[in-house]
């Protein structure tokens, strides 16, 4: 049985519980605004780009622009409405007044929230930690300067005042366990609207288990909704098709995890096995990720900012089949196998053969992917580089993933080089990975690699780049991974990132 | 929920003067001016409850949309309403239902509110639609068809042949100085389209009165202009209308002209459903409909002499100002007067034109046509600096403005010229000097590993990891400056005449009003402080009227970096007249004695009117004279990080020296600085909204991208202070003068890492690897050809 939400939603607002009606493919940031008057979290865009409509969602940054309602239930939303009652949050209004931090205010209740969230995490408020985490919260008045300043001076008076920043736990609310005291001054400042009955809103149903989505997706035609980054934004621009009713798999904890699984074949190989809905924040903190495929961690951290980490999935990403797709070229360098399961049956397909042309895979209809396999041979490093638009929120212009292991004799073996972003899909570049194969990386082998790369590729002009630079690019990106490895490994920190 | 915390939340600490013990006091500082006392308006917006237009709320509100072209030049024939469609349940209105002028009312009477029989930009609006909810709005919009004839359109501003406006302006004998010149510097120069990018979009919330009239929140930078604009289109009187600004979520000049046509639309619709009609833009539409910085093609000759004077300048400019001429002229105006940069030259000619091309209209962005020229100018004097071997600093010190110089259309520069100080603290705070003999040295070994390889590729050979690190990325830094001039061009503020009020009211209130809005700028703060310390008084007892046409006097546009100089100093004059007569009343200062005479005598109300600067002569025929009252100046460094293989550009570093005159506010100061430097580097790095066909390519916020804090800078904000005595507070603009200045500092800092000149905004990766691929290729042929090929072959 599945639960089908075009009903009620049941979560809690700044401690308050409240219900939401509608399709649940509504956003949140419409329930908040509309239905509830809680107009201080703000649109400037609807797809996740600015980080106006961010909010703590059981403590964690989101855009609610791109969270369904369907996601929220039984969860704690906190928004800047809730500012007053919080201690934290105090301190950071605070240093936010006293440090100028505050021009036309429109990014202001969003970069709250990141502030809030990053302040919740313990980290070092260093200046490149705090950019990075306020990132995806766009500000175009104040140069950033007295924001980064403010929040690290919240930082330091909430560690001199000895203020908990542990994030909150989340509240129960659909069980028992009932909801915290109302907070007077936070009540919805208007009237309930009854929501229009929106025609891009599709309805969502949500299984219970992973047999229950697998059935429906056997009956119906579902669109499987993850983590909803690429989905939401295809609804609010109108290019996905809004007649068909999503699944959401967001609360199918099945396909989550990260594990280190030991062979099943004679290779003898182990695996890592990822759970489709792993975020990116899930890969970075993953100390297993951190130890034995460091490229990935290294990689999520380039993936949009907090607020897309918070969200997006790794099978969102693999399924998307974008060619500019962050994690594709990666698990094509590592030999990836891509698990897909049916009420047919599960069946692992390669990364080689899982992407078929432009945003198309070989997933079947009815298929979902559930994990991803990581081979992890011994003594195999993995690089890779992006060459985003910019340095955070950047969708890759190019990007190449390297993989290889070096026999005793320096000599490199099973090299896979692949590439993003240069052809209609994610590609292997075969003939570069024969030239590497069996030789000792030099100078003058990087610049024949470079040069025959090039030769690999079908890159196009479009709104982000040129052909032109993608070809000279992914040839001098490559040569400079090889000459970086003869100099003993890539240099600390990713490119110009700081 | 939170736990709640085991400590007192510091409640009173927020409104506690922000004055930092160690805060450098300017030797021009009062009591209160001089002083970061905490805007007003911070704590609604940090606490959610300031309420931009989009979240007010009125029941029963309907929802408005625009039907707009997709073509960009057609004859309109018709507009289809789909009869398999319910359309009792909207409102449709075309050109033909506009009461009054079908124009929206700028300089030019070109643009229409809705187009009727010739569309000359894609978006360009044809029709309205207003609807219960806005779902039903957009179906309905979507059952419009527009039956067209496509038109041959005008893309190539170069190839158009009508101009909204040209200016010539001459000095000396432009013949005699470059036969006086041993060295011509020649350049052409291109910079994109930018998107003001305020984070809150378009927005009006029209609402119809009983009295047949209309009044609208929006949020806009310039009532009286929307105010004018609705009067005439709407064909009603003053008495009808009102317009009232909401919390505005940044303008840039983005807010300026546009608004106006919105206000119109909504209304429009408003009256004729007979209910408020919401127009919330989203961003996509924002994109597409709104108007963008001009695009502009400079090119420039400059004779000098081998030992370092500048003898003539020839310069040529073209801007893009789209399908009309919204503001374009004045754009231009101002480009032309800042074309050649802060630096005497005996011999100028400066010719501009603004030509028409189908694209969407070109309109206000912060700087207003100066940092396109401006951008020009400095590649030109860095260029010059390179080819006489001088330091860009050193040849800056020589060529930039001083008290007596005379500029292009002739204006002797008597005071408040403070060019030289800006530079050398620049030059001083960024290291300047001792960071360009590291980069030189950089370069110097880089160059020689290059030839030490020989087969051209320059990292193509194996090196100690120490030497990859060190010269990976490349780092560079680079100078530029800018003047500004303050307050409208020439006559404009005559033309204007602005009022401000400030009164005692009749229950002891003291309160200011004007119609200078607050856009984030902190002019609700600012204003004041100024009365205040005019007054005596604190700086919490100084209200603001609420910024409703039918409450506040016509104070001008919030453009143009005028709202301190020009509305501040009336303010400063009003309340230095208010305090005299109450003091002549009471014989006890104004502070102690205000309260006391209202309850007595009832309100005092002081009402100013510009009157000119004294001394300032424009000839609007000729386009000569003292174009502005005073300028503002500044210089800035910038350092960056060059990836030599993929030509990403990280600026790390912009020192930007502003001079404004006086500081009313140190923090709201170095904040406009702060954001203002960050625009200009977007400007310089990534941003162009990019037109082909006539349509935009990156119409997203994922395709149109700006700074994230990531990208952006550490960025140092110095204030210099050179009073401008014309003004009774000293004080100068300061609102554009930080965007004018970056970008040329960015791409000369580029061209110090990497030894490659960008003529083109944006000086983007695809830009720089170009240039430095053919580089390469050169210098591989060089040193294939001589290999004693010297450091000179790079550059
Ligand atoms: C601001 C912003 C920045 C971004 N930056 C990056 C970036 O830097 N790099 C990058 O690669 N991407 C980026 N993205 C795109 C997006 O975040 C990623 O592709 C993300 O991994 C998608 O995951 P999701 O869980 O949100 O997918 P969803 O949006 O939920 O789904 C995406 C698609 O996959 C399908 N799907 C999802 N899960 C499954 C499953 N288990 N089985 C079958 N089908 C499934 C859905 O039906 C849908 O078609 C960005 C997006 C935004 C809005
Ligand atoms: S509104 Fe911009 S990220 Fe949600
Ligand atoms: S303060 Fe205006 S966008 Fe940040």
């Amino acid at each position: 049985m599945t639960l089908s939400i075009g009903t009620r939603v049941r979560f809690a607002v700044n401690g308050i519980p409240v219900g939401a009606e509608g399709p649940g493919s509504r956003r949140l940031l419409d329930v908040l605004r509309d239905d509830l008057g809680l107009t201080g979290t703000k649109e400037g865009c609807g797809e996740g780009e600015c980080g106006a409509c961010s909010v703590l969602l059981d403590g964690r940054v989101v855009n609610s622009c791109l969270v369904p309602i369907d996601q929220v239930e039984g969860c704690d939303v906190r928004t800047v409405e809730a500012l007053s009652e919080d201690a934290r949050l105090g301190l950071l209004r605070d240093a936010f007044l006293r440090s100028g931090a505050v021009q036309c205010g429109f990014c202001t209740p969003g970069m709250l929230a990141s502030a809030a969230a990053f302040l919740g995490s313990g980290r070092k408020p260093s200046d490149e930690n705090v950019r990075e985490a306020i990132a995806g919260n766009i500000c175009r008045c104040t140069g950033y300067t007295k924001i980064v300043e403010a929040i690290r001076v919240a930082a330091e008076d909430g560690e001199a005042l000895d203020v908990s920043v542990a994030a909150a736990p989340a509240p129960d609310v659909a069980g028992s366990r009932a909801v915290v005291q109302a907070m007077p001054g936070l009540a919805p400042q208007r009237a309930p609207i009854p929501p229009a009955v929106d025609p891009a809103r599709p309805n969502v149903v949500r299984p219970r288990t992973l047999d229950e989505a697998l059935e429906a997706l056997a009956r119906d035609a579902h669109r499987p909704l993850a983590g909803g980054t690429d989905l939401m934004v295809a609804l609010e621009a109108g290019v996905a098709d809004s007649s068909v009713p999503l699944l959401d798999l967001w609360s199918l904890d099945e396909l989550r995890g990260i594990a280190v699984v030991a062979a099943e074949d004679a290779s003898g190989t182990p695996y890592l096995e990822i759970g489709a809905l792993t975020t990116y924040a899930d890969l970075r903190s993953s100390p297993i990720v951190q130890e034995h495929l460091p490229a990935f961690g290294a990689m999520a951290a380039t993936v949009g900012a907090a607020q897309i980490q918070n969200r997006g999935t790794i099978g969102g990403n693999v399924v998307n089949a974008s060619p500019a797709g962050d994690t594709l070229p990666l698990l094509l360098a590592t030999d990836a196998v891509i698990v897909a399961a049916s009420v047919r049956g599960t069946r692992p397909i390669r990364a080689s053969g899982f992407w078929t042309g432009y945003r198309r895979t070989a997933l079947a209809k009815d298929e979902l992917v559930t994990r991803i396999r990581v081979p992890l041979p011994a003594g195999r490093p993995t690089r890779y580089r992006k060459v985003g638009t910019r340095r955070a929120q950047s969708i890759a212009k190019a990007s190449v993933a390297l993989s290889w292991r070096a026999g005793e004799d320096g000599a490199w073996r099973d090299v896979r080089v692949a590439l993003g972003a240069v052809a209609e899909r994610v590609i292997r570049a075969p003939r570069t990975e024969g030239l590497l194969e069996g030789a000792r990386p030099s100078a003058t082998l990087a610049g024949e690699a470079a040069r025959l790369v090039v030769t690999e590729i079908t890159p196009i002009d479009d709104v982000r780049s040129t052909a032109e630079y993608r070809r000279h690019v992914v040839g001098r990106v490559l040569r400079r991974m090889i000459l970086d490895e003869i100099a003993g490994g890539p240099p600390a920190g990713e490119g110009l990132r700081r | 929920m939170s736990p709640r915390a085991a400590v007192e939340r510091p409640a009173e600490a927020s409104l506690r003067t922000v004055q930092a013990p160690d805060e450098p006091r300017s030797p021009l500082a009062g009591a209160i001016v001089g002083r970061s006392v905490p805007r007003r308006d911070a704590l609604a917006k940090l606490t959610g409850r300031a309420r931009y237009v989009a979240d007010l709320d009125l029941p029963g509100a309907w929802h408005g949309v625009i039907v707009r072209a997709t073509e960009p030049h057609a004859r309109l024939l018709g507009i289809d309403l789909d009869p398999a469609f319910d359309w009792s349940q909207v409102v449709v209105l075309t050109a033909n239902d506009v009461p009054g002028d079908n124009v929206v009312q700028f300089a030019v009477d070109d643009q229409p509110v809705l187009a009727i029989d010739e569309i000359r930009h894609v978006g360009e609006p044809v029709a309205l639609i207003a609807a219960p909810d806005l779902p039903t709005a957009e179906a309905a919009r979507d059952r419009v068809r527009l039956r067209t004839e496509p038109l041959p359109p005008v893309l190539d501003p170069l190839a158009s042949d009508v101009a909204f406006a040209r200016y010539e302006i001459a000095k000396g004998d432009l013949e005699a100085g470059f036969a006086a010149a041993d060295l011509v510097i020649e350049g052409t120069y291109t910079v994109g389209r930018q998107e003001q990018l305020y984070l809150e979009t378009q927005g009006m919330l029209a609402v119809p009165r009983e009295d047949g009239g209309v009044t609208v929140h929006g949020s806009l930078q310039c009532p009286y202009y929307v105010h004018a604009a609705m009067r005439r289109a709407l064909a009603l009187d003053d008495a009808r209308l009102s317009v009232i600004q909401s919390e505005t979520g940044g303008g840039f000049g983005g807010k300026e002209e546009f608004p106006s046509g919105l206000a119109i639309q909504a209304a429009l619709l408003a009256i004729k459903s007979g209910h408020p009609v919401r127009m919330i833009f989203g961003r996509h539409e924002d994109l597409v409909a709104t108007t963008k910085r001009h695009p502009a093609v400079l090119r420039h000759r400059w004779g000098v002499t081998r030992d370092g004077r500048l003898v003539a300048q020839d310069i040529d400019v073209v801007m893009d100002g789209g399908a009309y001429a919204t503001l374009s002229g004045v754009v231009l105006s101002r480009g032309t007067i800042h074309a050649g940069g802060p630096y005497a030259c005996p011999n100028v000619r400066i010719r501009t034109r603004a030509v028409m091309t189908h694209t969407p209209p070109s309109g206000a962005f912060r700087g207003f046509g100066a940092p396109q020229t401006e951008f020009a100018a400095e590649m030109q004097a860095n260029r010059a600096a390179e080819a006489l071997g001088l330091s860009p600093a050193e040849l800056r010190r020589r060529w930039a403005y001083g008290i007596g110089d005379v500029t292009a259309t002739g204006q002797v520069l008597r005071e408040s010229v403070a060019a030289r100080s800006v530079l050398e603290r620049a030059v001083e705070a960024s290291g300047f000097e001792e960071a360009r003999a590291a980069t030189a040295q950089a370069r110097a070994r880089r160059a020689a590993d290059d030839r030490a390889v020989g087969d051209g590729g320059r990292a193509d050979h194996p090196r100690g990891r120490d030497e990859a690190e060190r010269e990976h990325p490349a780092h560079g830094i680079g100078v530029a400056m800018a003047w500004h001039g303050a307050g409208f061009t020439g006559s404009g503020e005559e033309h204007l005449a602005s009022v401000v009020r400030v009164e005692v009211t009749a229950d002891g209130r003291i309160v200011l009003a004007t119609d200078s809005t607050e856009i984030g700028q902190g002019a609700r703060t600012v204003l004041a402080q100024l009365v205040a310390e005019e007054l005596g008084v604190g700086f919490e007892l100084v209200e603001v009227a609420e910024t409703d046409t039918s409450i506040v006097p016509n104070s001008g546009p919030t453009v143009a970096s005028r709202t301190t100089m020009v509305v501040g100093g009336l303010l400063v004059t009003a309340a230095r007249r208010l305090r005299a007569e109450v003091e002549e009343r009471t014989e006890r200062p104004f502070a102690a004695s205000y309260a006391e005479d209202a309850h007595a005598n009832g309100p005092t109300r002081i009402v100013e009117r510009f009157a000119g600067y004294p001394g300032v002569e424009w000839d609007d025929a000729t386009h000569l004279g003292d174009a502005y009252p005073a300028y503002g100046w500044a210089a800035a460094v910038a350092e960056v990080d060059v990836d030599l293989d993929t030509g990403e550009v990280a600026v790390r570093r912009i020192v930007s020296v502003d001079d404004v005159g006086r500081t009313v506010n140190p923090l709201l100061a170095t904040g406009q600085i702060e954001g203002g430097t960050l625009q200009g580097v977007g400007y310089a790095t990534i941003e162009e909204a990019r037109v082909e066909g006539g349509r935009l390519l990156n119409d997203r916020l994922a395709t149109y991208i700006v700074p994230t804090a990531l990208d952006a800078p550490r960025i140092d904000a110095i204030l210099v202070e050179e009073p401008f005595a014309g003004a009774p507070h000293r004080a100068k603009g300061l609102g554009e003068i930080p965007m004018d200045v970056p970008a040329a500092a960015v791409v000369a800092a580029i061209h110090d890492a990497t030894g490659a000149w960008i003529h083109d905004l944006p000086a983007s990766p695809e830009r720089i690897l170009g240039a430095l691929q053919s580089k390469e290729h050169e210098v591989s042929e060089r040193t294939a050809a001589d290999p004693e090929a010297t450091e000179e072959a790079v550059r």
